[in-house]
């Protein structure tokens, strides 16, 4: 029996369980496809309902499993092969090349200075730039810097301008072999694109933006500096609506679950927009507003109280843009007076539907384990053994198994969950 | 107190430093002040090379405390600190001087005053490192059995996995049966599974379970001690029994609200009942075929909410209607948090009895539906039933009289047909929240441990924190903590497990090191540091403050507000403190 | 508490050219938010005055008024303390009980001359790396329209 354990995904349920499972004794290889870990929470400007800064109660967690003694991360790294069984599971994981040496790199940021590819940045979802040399976010760890070779011109520039000789674009892809007792799935969500929602203009109309790309905007280490500007001006807006459900609870277009933490996220991103600018008019279009569980419907309260965030029950039908002024105008029945109304505002935000990972079925196919039907990992039993995949000794945790509640503190529960069903198998050899 | 012997080493950090801030210079100036025998430049002190030259500068200069001048403590500190230990020192003679986040990098176009501050900073630095001592990291021992407060899936299951684990638990659980809440209900949504199905098994787990200790009936009376060393009482009928624990999940589980007498006539007409009632009278094949059935959300629950209106949307009579009915409206009863689980749980009860009955009328008046995650699968299911979902507003509630042949009339405004409408049914069920019960606040009280705003138990930190209490080694699990389904309840006690048996499997937990002192000599035993200390880590025992090191987390309120400044941090004492603040402006 | 009132441009030259003199500025930081800011505005490669001097203590509720008072006492023209947002204290409620005593600080301050500007209290998260460097830069500007310390003891060398 192996007393080891192989997380893959190192968002915050990651990063949890990997500590959990750490603090038991259990040596924890935390496996992380981007270069730095942190996931989505990472790229959160604050959190509801308590609008704690997300990166600052990240941070000392981030550091606390880089620090572990008992976890071994492995970033820009991915699970290729998966054999054995509970207790004794032999992984393949290939390191991909940085292009940049970890131990000798100091995190400067000399060399992005000098790059001179500019991209847009994955990790402000496309609203901001980095180069082809990078750090994803300021508080990345590993501090490492990597090579997009993909984009990288092989100029050689990044190279001669590092002090501690760093750079090496010969790196090779290592493989490494790891004999582990359990596995912990975690790898997380992808936002749902509405580019099909054609009435709704995505990626046509600028300031038709998603809500993660509202909270990259918000954050004071995005690319705007935590200012609201909008895209196709740089204003800050007056009036912004925010539409629910874009892709969730459909039928037609994206998915038919609900994604459970939508009208929460809207909730705090209108009051933050209101916190940024008091005399803005800040609209949550919705169908029902789900803000349940633990604070939601004291904090929605609070929000139309105290900061007057004003709510309509209705899914607008379409928005049309002035092509001259690139300002929105909402087209909607308010189901409560049954009146057809229109809206002009400056910004438009999708709450998109969070979906599954892209890569999420590969990877079951990798682990031998269930998938439904959009992409999500199978409980055994949903009920009473709902972080238990059907393979003994592989769980899962976070929103890879499903919306379930969703946000932070679920995910933090599953992955202490998960850690203990590991531990009952790893200490006990209970399966 | 030794004599400092203070070793500085600055780093150039290639040219992160090197590059603004003229080290050298500030190498040269180090060795000028008093106490330091010994000063160098590192190209990167945090390389191999740069703690080796650490390790023999003290070794060779019998150096006796460390100043690192580089970048922010918060990367390297610890790789230094355990470099002094490798030297032979105690890792708190160690002080960092950040001369990059704080300098080079903020003032890279003024490399003069760069320059100026850095030696500053440095100044400030080796004033501190004056008065540093050595410091203990103490560890007390963690008994290895933990006490489960609750005998319900979640104590059940939380009792399960640590046994499972190897630790001896004591469960105690106050009524004569176990199974708590979840035994009372029917089915269980999505699946309409049988509660025993899910209850059963898990009873089973815990009972066969031989590390398991289960004592029913039985009412807890006492709780002192601190982490790792718990002393709990509890009457067990007559029986008194002590126990000492390491650990405590508590699971004391939630009540189902019961609206006060005359609310939808609740109490007054005895076809007006609750959800549970309704499973219970289902579950004993108590209800007759009924042709009608209604049911209303969020009775009890979201008290105090508010809403906004454009009036001039409206039709007049509407507007005067909404208008007198919020100005009139009396105080709710109930609670103003959303039970987040009553949308499936009615549901649920609504696909049962069309299940039963496919030609009874079902209808649900709600506000929001808040059938959130794959549920909206439920949801439709229903739908494809005719189970009727009626939207209401909360301040125009449906109003209940009775009406001819032993039926009830529930009159609504249904917002979405924008009609009033009226119902005649056999039955009017109340959808009601999932609330905290009074014991709980002697409970809290016992424990030590705040309820929240809404009443029940608190959380550590609601986000990363979700199953410790404030007081360490206490954890909750289950509905004790808010409205929580099944598998939410499940993952709870599950991961209360994860956390108590981390403090148990290590046996010893080491505490934090630089907590707060108290000479006893000056206290006056006036209580200001026990009132202010969140953590309790200090009582007034004899007239005189006794810390429980244990909890002191080191913040320092208790040492800057204690009158007699009988209180010295550890490690942030006054005197470190007021070297640095003095040394700034030395020159 | 004050609070900067207008965000300057960050394209502002660091010093003041028509300085007469060069303040000095002590500021109180707490581990897990406001000196993680600072080092944010570093990490940022944020520029502001280099007037700052910084002192990290684990919480701000550890600040003692008395080193305020040592601090001017000494001769240091401005004391800023920072710590975590209100609700958001690592140590629940520290930054509570700073804001306390620093406001019957204040009062003390007022009735023995100090300049309002000279001694303020803000509240910085880890994420607010430009905040830190607005704020130098806004009390590094104030404190030196006020000028030099009137108030440190005679035998302390002035810079």
């Amino acid at each position: 029996m192996e007393k080891s354990a192989l997380v893959i995904g190192a968002g915050i349920a990651g990063i949890q369980a990997s500590l959990d499972l750490a603090n038991r004794g259990v040596k924890t290889y935390l496996v992380e496809k981007s270069p730095s870990i942190g996931g989505r929470m990472a790229q959160l400007d604050k959190t509801f309902p308590t609008m704690d800064c997300s990166i600052c109660i990240l941070a000392p967690k981030m550091i606390e499993c880089f620090r572990h003694p008992n976890i071994e991360l492995l970033t820009y790294s991915e699970v290729k092969e998966v054999h054995g069984s509970a207790g004794d599971f032999t992984v393949k994981v290939v390191k991909k090349p940085r292009y940049v040496q970890a131990d000798k790199c100091v995190g400067c940021g000399t060399c992005a200075d000098h790059c001179p590819v500019e991209l847009p940045n994955e990790f402000d979802s496309g609203m901001g730039i980095r180069k082809a040399i990078y750090l994803p976010f300021p508080q990345a760890v590993p501090r490492v810097y990597t090579v997009d070779k993909d984009h990288c011109l092989d100029c050689g520039l990044c190279k001669s301008v590092c002090n501690a000789q760093a750079v090496d674009l010969e790196q090779q892809p290592v493989e490494l072999e790891l004999h582990v007792g359990g596995i912990v799935v975690a790898t997380g969500f992808d936002v749902y694109e509405p580019l099909r929602i054609t009435s709704y203009g995505y990626g046509r109309y600028k300031n038709v933006i998603t809500a993660m790309q509202l909270e990259r905007l918000l954050s004071a280490s995005g690319p705007t500096g935590g200012r609201i500007m909008r895209p196709s001006d740089g204003r800050i807006p007056r009036t912004v609506a925010f539409l629910q459900c874009v892709g969730s609870r459909d039928q037609r277009f994206g998915y038919p679950y609900c994604s459970s933490i939508c009208c929460k996220y809207a909730v705090k991103d209108a009051v933050l927009i209101k916190e940024h600018r008091p005399d803005s008019e800040v609209y949550i279009f919705y169908i029902d507003l789900r803000v349940f569980g633990k604070g939601f419907q004291e904090f929605a309260n609070r929000a139309k109280k105290e900061f007057g965030v004003k709510f309509v029950r209705s899914s607008p039908g379409e928005i049309r843009e002035d092509t001259e002024t690139k300002d929105l105008t909402l087209w909607y029945e308010d189901t409560l007076t049954r009146t057809v109304k229109s809206l002009k505002v400056d910004l438009v935000v999708l709450s998109a539907a969070l979906m599954p990972r892209s890569d999420s079925v590969e990877l079951a196919r990798i682990l031998g384990i269930d998938t439904d039907r959009f992409g999500f990992l199978v409980a055994s039993d949903s009920l009473r053994h709902p972080v238990d995949t059907q393979v003994p000794g592989i769980v899962g945790c976070g929103y890879c198994l499903g919306p379930r509640t969703g946000d932070i503190p679920d995910s933090v529960m599953q992955a202490g969950a998960a850690a203990a069903r590991l531990s009952e198998i790893l200490m006990a050899g209970s399966v | 107190m030794e004599e400092p012997r203070i070793g500085v080493f600055v780093c150039h950090c290639g040219i992160n430093i090197g590059g603004v801030v003229n080290v050298p210079e500030v190498v040269e100036y180090a060795k000028t002040l008093p106490n330091v025998p010994w000063a160098e430049g590192n190209l990167y002190t945090c390389s191999e090379a740069g703690l080796s030259s650490i390790k023999d500068a003290v070794k060779k200069n019998g150096l006796n405390r460390v100043v690192v001048a580089s970048c922010t403590p918060r990367t390297h500190e610890p790789l230094f600190r355990s470099t002094c230990e490798e030297a032979g020192l105690n890792k708190y003679l160690f002080e960092m001087a950040n001369i990059r986040e704080q300098c080079s990098w903020v003032h890279s176009h003024e490399p003069e005053e760069a320059t100026t501050k850095a030696k500053d900073i440095v100044r400030m630095a080796v004033a501190r490192a004056r008065w540093l001592e050595p410091q203990d990291e103490p560890e007390v021992d963690v008994t290895d059995s933990a006490m489960v407060i609750g005998g319900g899936i979640s104590g059940l299951m939380a009792a399960a996995s640590l046994a499972t684990q190897g630790f001896k638990v004591h469960l105690v659980e106050k009524e004569p049966q176990l199974g708590g809440i979840t035994r009372r209900l029917g089915k269980i949504y999505p699946t309409l599974q049988d509660s025993s199905e899910i209850v059963d098994p898990i009873i089973k787990a815990a009972t066969s379970n031989e590390n398991i200790q289960i004592y029913t009936s039985a009412t807890l009376k006492d709780v002192s001690g601190y982490v790792g060393n718990f002393k709990v009482a509890f009457k067990k009928g007559t029986e008194d029994v002590k126990l000492d624990v390491g650990t405590i999940v508590l699971a004391s589980g939630a009540l189902n609200y019961e609206p006060p007498k005359g609310s939808f006539q609740y109490g007054v007409l005895d076809k007006v009942v609750t959800q549970l009632h309704l499973e219970e009278m289902l579950a004993q094949g108590k209800l007759a075929e009924p042709e009608r059935v209604l049911m209303i959300q969020c009775v009890g629950s979201r008290t105090g909410e508010v809403w906004t209106y454009e009036l001039s949307d409206m039709t007049q009579s509407f507007a005067a209607r909404l208008l007198s009915k919020i100005l009139g409206a009396k105080k709710e009863e109930g609670w103003p948090y959303c039970s987040k689980i009553c949308c499936m749980n009615a549901i649920k009860n609504a696909i049962r009895i069309k299940e039963l009955w496919p030609k009874a009328h079902v209808d649900i008046l709600f506000s929001d539906l808040r059938t959130y995650k794959e549920y909206e699968d439920f949801y439709r299911k229903a739908r494809a039933m005719e189970v009727k979902f009626i939207r209401y507003i909360r301040e125009i509630p449906p109003e209940i009289t009775e009406a001819p042949d032993k039926k009830l009339k529930v009159a609504v405004y249904d917002t979405l047909a924008g009609v009033e409408t009226e119902f005649l049914c056999d039955l009017v069920v109340l959808s009601t929240p999932l609330c905290p019960s009074k014991e709980d606040v002697m409970l809290a009280r016992m424990l030590k441990v705040p309820l929240g705003p809404d009443g029940f138990f608190m959380e550590a930190h609601p986000k990363l924190r979700p199953v410790d209490c404030q007081s360490d080694g206490i954890f909750i699990a289950g509905t004790a903590c808010g409205p929580r389904d099944i598998p939410e309840s499940i993952i709870s006690a599950k991961a209360a497990a994860a956390r108590a048996s981390i403090l148990m499997a290590n046996k010893k937990l080491k505490t934090e090191a630089l907590t707060a002192d108290v000479n006893t000599d000056l206290c006056i035993g006036c209580g200001l540091c026990e009132e202010l200390c969140p953590y309790g880590a200090h009582k007034i025992e004899g007239g005189k403050s006794k810390t429980i090191a244990a909890l002191c987390r080191g913040c320092g309120v208790c040492g800057a507000d204690c009158p007699r400044h009988a209180i010295t941090m550890r490690h942030y004492s006054d005197r470190q403190i007021l070297a640095q603040v003095e040394a700034m402006m030395a020159k | 508490m004050s609070e900067i009132q207008s965000i300057p441009s960050a394209g502002d030259t660091a010093r003041d050219e028509s300085a007469s003199f060069d303040p000095r500025i002590l500021v109180f930081t707490c581990n897990w938010c406001s000196y993680a800011g600072a080092d944010l505005a570093g990490t940022s490669r944020l520029q502001y005055p280099a007037n700052a001097r910084i002192i990290r203590t684990m919480c701000s509720g550890r600040i003692d008024p008395a080193f305020v008072l040592e601090a001017l006492r000494d001769g240091a023209d401005g004391v800023l303390v920072t710590g975590c947002h209100p609700g958001d204290c690592h140590y629940v409620k520290g930054n509570f009980r700073a804001e306390k005593r620093f406001n019957f600080l204040k009062m003390a301050l007022k009735q023995l001359g100090v300049e309002e500007d000279r001694v303020r209290l803000a509240w910085i998260s880890a994420g607010e790396g430009e905040k830190f460097s607005l704020l130098v830069r806004d009390m590094t500007n104030k404190v030196r329209e006020l000028g030099p310390n009137p108030f440190k003891a005679p035998n302390i060398k002035s810079t």
